[in-house]
C-alpha cells in the first residue's frame, strides 16, 4: 500500500486513484453536458443510424484492442481497478433513480437541469454506460486471447452483460409500445404512442368480445359517522365472501345466500343478468345476542350500493370485486392478408408479424360490463439480441453456481 | 390458517433455541446430532405450515411481506443446517437459526390477514420461481453477511480466519447466481407481463443496485484476496442494501405506484 501511495497520479501502472478520477470526470462531463443543453430528454438515433454506431463502436473497440492490447492502459481497461470505481459510478447514478421518482415533472430547477427525474435519457447515464461497455469489452477480448475453456464462465457473464447493456442502449429507439383502446365489434388499426401521437397499424382488430372473470367480493365493516373503514392493529380488515360463515371484529356473519349477479326489487335482490347489475348477499349479523338481517349490495356504475347498518356505530359494506382474469376475444387481421381469432389475458400476450398484443386495462369503472378493452402493442426489433444475453448471463450464473469462487483468487490475471 | 400459526412458529423457536443452545454448550458428537435433529424439525415444522397455508389460500403464499419472512425463516434455518453438516460451522447454524427466529418473532407480532384475492398480473408461472429464487438468495446473502459481521467484530485477532471467509465467498457465489436468476427471470416474466423486460420500477432498480453491490464483493474480493477486513466491510454494507431493496421500497416515496409493493 505505502508504495502506492508514493506513486504519481497518472504514472504508470494505474490504479483505483485514476479509476476514480475517470469515473468522476465523465459523471462531471455528463452532467455539464445536461445542463449545457437545458436538461432536455436524450434518445439515441433511431434505425439505422443506431446499428450503424453500434458496428462502429465494435470495430473501434476491437481495433484498439487489438493494436495496443500490450499496453499499460489497455491492460488497466481490463482489470478491476477500472472496473470497480466505474461499478460504483454507475451505482451512483441508480441509487439517485432509486430516491428520486422517475418520469415525473421535475419539482424544482435544479432537477430539471440535471435530468434527475428521467435519469435514464441524460448524458451521465449514457456516457457511464458506454464506458462500461467499453471496460466489458477490453476485458471479455483479453480474456478470449488466448481462449481457454477455464473461463467459459468469465464469458458468459461479462459478454452476456455486454450484450444486454449494448442492445438494450441502441434498441431503445427502436422499441414501439402503443396504446389501442377497442370497443368491442368494432374495427381498430390506429393506437397512441407515449408522446400521444397517433400511429396507423398494419394490423387492424375488432374487439369480439371482453370478459371478467371476478373474485367473490370483499366485505368489511365501516364506521357509520366517519365512513372510514374500521381497522384493526392499524390494518384494513376484510373478509372474502367464499364461506357462509365469517368473523369480522366479533361480528358473526352468516351468508344466507349470495348473487354473483343481481338487481334490486323492492327491498329484496333478485338475480339479473344485465349492464350494471352487480354482487349481492343476504346475510344475518349476530353479536352479543343482537341479531339483524338484511341485504348488502357492492353496487355498479348504474346500481347504488346498499350497506346493512349493525347498530349505532357500525355498518357493515361489501366491496367492489376484484378481477381474477380478464381477457380479450381478438379478431386481427394484417396487411399481408392474415386473418386470426384469438384471445388474450393480461401473462399471455399473442405475438403476429413482430408486434406482441397485450392485455393492458379496460373501463374499470363499469367492471365486468366494461365494452372497452384497452391493448397494448409492442414492437422491439432488438429482442432477440437482448435476449440472448439474458441467456448467456443465466449461462454464466449457472456457472457460478457449480464452479463458485475461482481458486487462487485474482492472482492468475492480474492487471 | 394464521390462526394457528403462534402454536407452528412457538414449535418451531422451541425447537431452533434448544438446537442452538446443544450446539454451543457442547462439542459431544451426540449432543451435537440431536442438535441438528432438533434445528430440521423447527424447519419441517414451518414447512407443514406453510404447506396447509397454500393449500388453504388457494395461491402460492408469497405477496404479502410476512409470507415472505415466513419464507425466509424456512431456507435461513435449512442453509444453516446444510451448511453445518456440510462444513461443521455450528456458530453459522446457531447465527442462522437466531436470524431465522427474529423473522418468525416479526411475523407473531404482526399478524397478517389473509387475503385469497391475486392480481392477474401476478397469475403467471414466473411468479413461485421468481420469488422462491429470490428469497433463496437473500437467505444465502443473509448467511454470508452472518460470516461477516462475525469476522468484523467477534474474530479472535486482526487477523480473519481463513475457514469463514472462505465460507463467505462461497454463500456470496451461491447467493449471487441465484439473485442473478432471480432479476432475469423477473425480466422475463416483465415482458410477457407488461410488454418490456426492464422499466427501471423502484424495486427494479433497487434489486439491480443490490446486485451491484454484490458485483462489488465479488470483484474486490478477486483482486485483493488477502484485504479481509474491507471485503467484509463490503459484504455487510451490501447486506443493508439488500434489506432496503426487501423491505424499505414499501416506504420510499419514489416507491408509490410501484408493481412491486408487498401487500400488508
Amino acid at each position: 500500500m505505502s508504495h502506492e501511495n508514493n506513486r504519481k497520479t497518472w504514472t504508470q501502472p494505474w490504479s483505483y486513484r485514476e479509476g476514480t478520477i475517470v469515473t468522476a470526470a465523465i459523471l462531471l462531463l455528463g452532467f455539464a453536458l445536461q445542463a449545457a443543453g437545458g436538461g432536455m430528454v436524450l434518445r439515441v438515433a433511431a434505425f439505422p443510424w443506431n446499428l450503424v454506431a453500434g458496428l462502429v463502436f465494435l470495430a473501434l473497440l476491437i481495433s484498439a484492442f487489438v493494436l495496443w492490447q500490450k499496453h499499460q492502459v489497455m491492460k488497466w481497461l481490463g482489470g478491476v481497478k477500472a472496473a470497480l470505481p466505474a461499478i460504483l459510478g454507475f451505482t451512483f447514478l441508480v441509487l439517485l433513480m432509486g430516491f428520486v421518482k422517475q418520469d415525473v415533472e421535475p419539482k424544482s430547477a435544479l432537477v430539471k437541469l440535471l435530468g434527475l427525474t428521467h435519469l435514464v435519457k441524460t448524458w451521465p447515464f449514457i456516457l457511464i454506460n458506454l464506458y462500461l461497455m467499453i471496460l466489458l469489452g477490453v476485458v471479455t477480448l483479453k480474456r478470449l486471447t488466448p481462449f481457454s475453456l477455464k473461463n467459459a464462465g468469465f464469458f458468459l457473464n461479462h459478454f452476456g452483460l455486454f450484450l444486454v447493456l449494448f442492445s438494450t442502449a441502441l434498441g431503445s429507439s427502436d422499441m414501439q409500445r402503443l396504446r389501442m383502446n377497442c370497443y368491442e365489434d368494432q374495427t381498430e388499426w390506429r393506437a397512441v404512442d407515449t408522446s400521444g401521437k397517433t400511429v396507423e397499424l398494419p394490423i387492424a382488430i375488432k374487439l369480439l368480445n371482453f370478459n371478467i372473470d371476478e373474485f367473490r367480493p370483499k366485505v368489511t365493516i365501516i364506521d357509520n359517522k366517519t365512513g372510514q373503514i374500521e381497522l384493526n392493529k392499524g390494518k384494513n380488515q376484510f373478509e372474502l365472501l367464499d364461506r357462509n360463515a365469517l368473523d369480522l371484529f366479533g361480528y358473526q356473519i352468516e351468508v344466507e345466500q349470495f348473487l354473483e349477479s343481481s338487481g334490486k326489487v323492492g327491498d329484496a335482490y333478485f338475480p339479473v343478468n344485465e349492464p350494471g347489475s352487480a354482487p349481492s348477499a343476504k346475510v344475518k349479523v349476530t353479536k352479543d345476542g343482537t341479531e339483524i338481517s338484511g341485504w348488502v349490495c357492492s353496487g355498479s356504475y348504474v346500481n347504488q350500493p346498499e350497506a346493512l347498518k349493525l347498530n349505532e356505530t357500525h355498518s357493515l359494506v361489501m366491496l367492489p370485486a376484484e378481477p381474477r382474469k380478464f381477457s380479450s376475444e381478438l379478431n386481427i387481421n394484417t396487411k399481408s392478408g392474415k386473418n386470426i381469432v384469438t384471445t388474450i389475458e393480461v401473462n399471455r400476450p399473442y405475438k403476429i408479424e413482430g408486434w406482441t398484443i397485450y392485455q393492458l386495462s379496460y373501463n374499470t369503472e363499469m367492471g365486468r360490463w366494461s365494452n372497452l378493452s384497452v391493448l397494448e402493442l409492442v414492437r422491439d426489433p432488438w429482442l432477440p439480441v437482448v435476449y440472448f444475453g439474458i441467456f448467456l448471463m443465466m449461462a454464466g450464473a449457472a456457472f457460478l453456481f457449480i464452479t463458485g469462487k475461482p481458486k487462487n483468487g485474482g492472482t492468475e490475471h492480474v492487471a | 390458517m394464521w390462526l394457528d400459526f403462534p402454536i407452528y412458529a412457538s414449535v418451531a423457536i422451541l425447537c431452533w433455541l434448544a438446537a442452538s443452545g446443544l450446539f454451543l454448550s457442547s462439542g459431544k458428537k451426540l449432543m451435537n446430532q440431536m442438535a441438528a435433529g432438533l434445528s430440521f424439525a423447527g424447519t419441517a415444522f414451518l414447512l407443514v405450515f406453510i404447506t396447509i397455508l397454500w393449500l388453504h389460500i388457494q395461491r402460492p403464499p408469497m405477496r404479502t411481506l410476512g409470507e415472505t419472512r415466513l419464507w425466509y425463516a424456512i431456507f435461513l434455518s435449512g442453509i444453516g443446517l446444510v451448511s453445518y453438516l456440510r462444513w461443521k460451522y455450528k456458530w453459522l447454524v446457531s447465527y442462522s437459526l437466531g436470524l431465522a427466529i427474529v423473522f418468525l418473532i416479526i411475523n407473531l407480532q404482526h399478524p397478517e390477514t389473509y387475503d385469497k384475492t391475486l392480481m392477474p398480473a401476478l397469475q403467471s408461472s414466473w411468479f413461485i420461481p421468481h420469488v422462491i429464487v429470490y428469497i433463496f438468495a437473500y437467505a444465502m446473502l443473509g448467511a454470508s453477511s452472518l460470516v461477516a459481521l462475525r469476522n468484523l467484530f467477534f474474530a479472535p485477532t486482526e487477523k480473519i480466519v481463513k475457514g469463514p471467509i472462505q465460507m463467505a465467498d462461497n454463500l456470496v457465489y451461491l447467493g449471487f447466481s441465484f439473485l442473478t436468476f432471480g432479476l432475469l427471470f423477473g425480466a422475463l416474466w416483465a415482458k410477457e407481463a407488461w410488454g418490456h423486460y426492464w422499466t427501471w420500477d423502484p424495486k427494479e432498480t433497487w434489486a439491480f443496485i443490490t446486485w451491484m453491490f454484490y458485483l462489488v464483493y465479488i470483484h474486490y474480493r478477486f483482486r485483493h484476496p488477502s484485504e479481509h477486513k474491507r471485503a467484509m466491510t463490503i459484504l455487510a454494507v451490501s447486506f443493508a442494501i439488500l434489506l432496503i431493496c426487501w423491505f424499505g421500497v414499501n416506504y420510499l416515496p419514489s416507491a408509490q405506484n410501484s408493481v412491486h409493493i408487498y401487500s400488508e
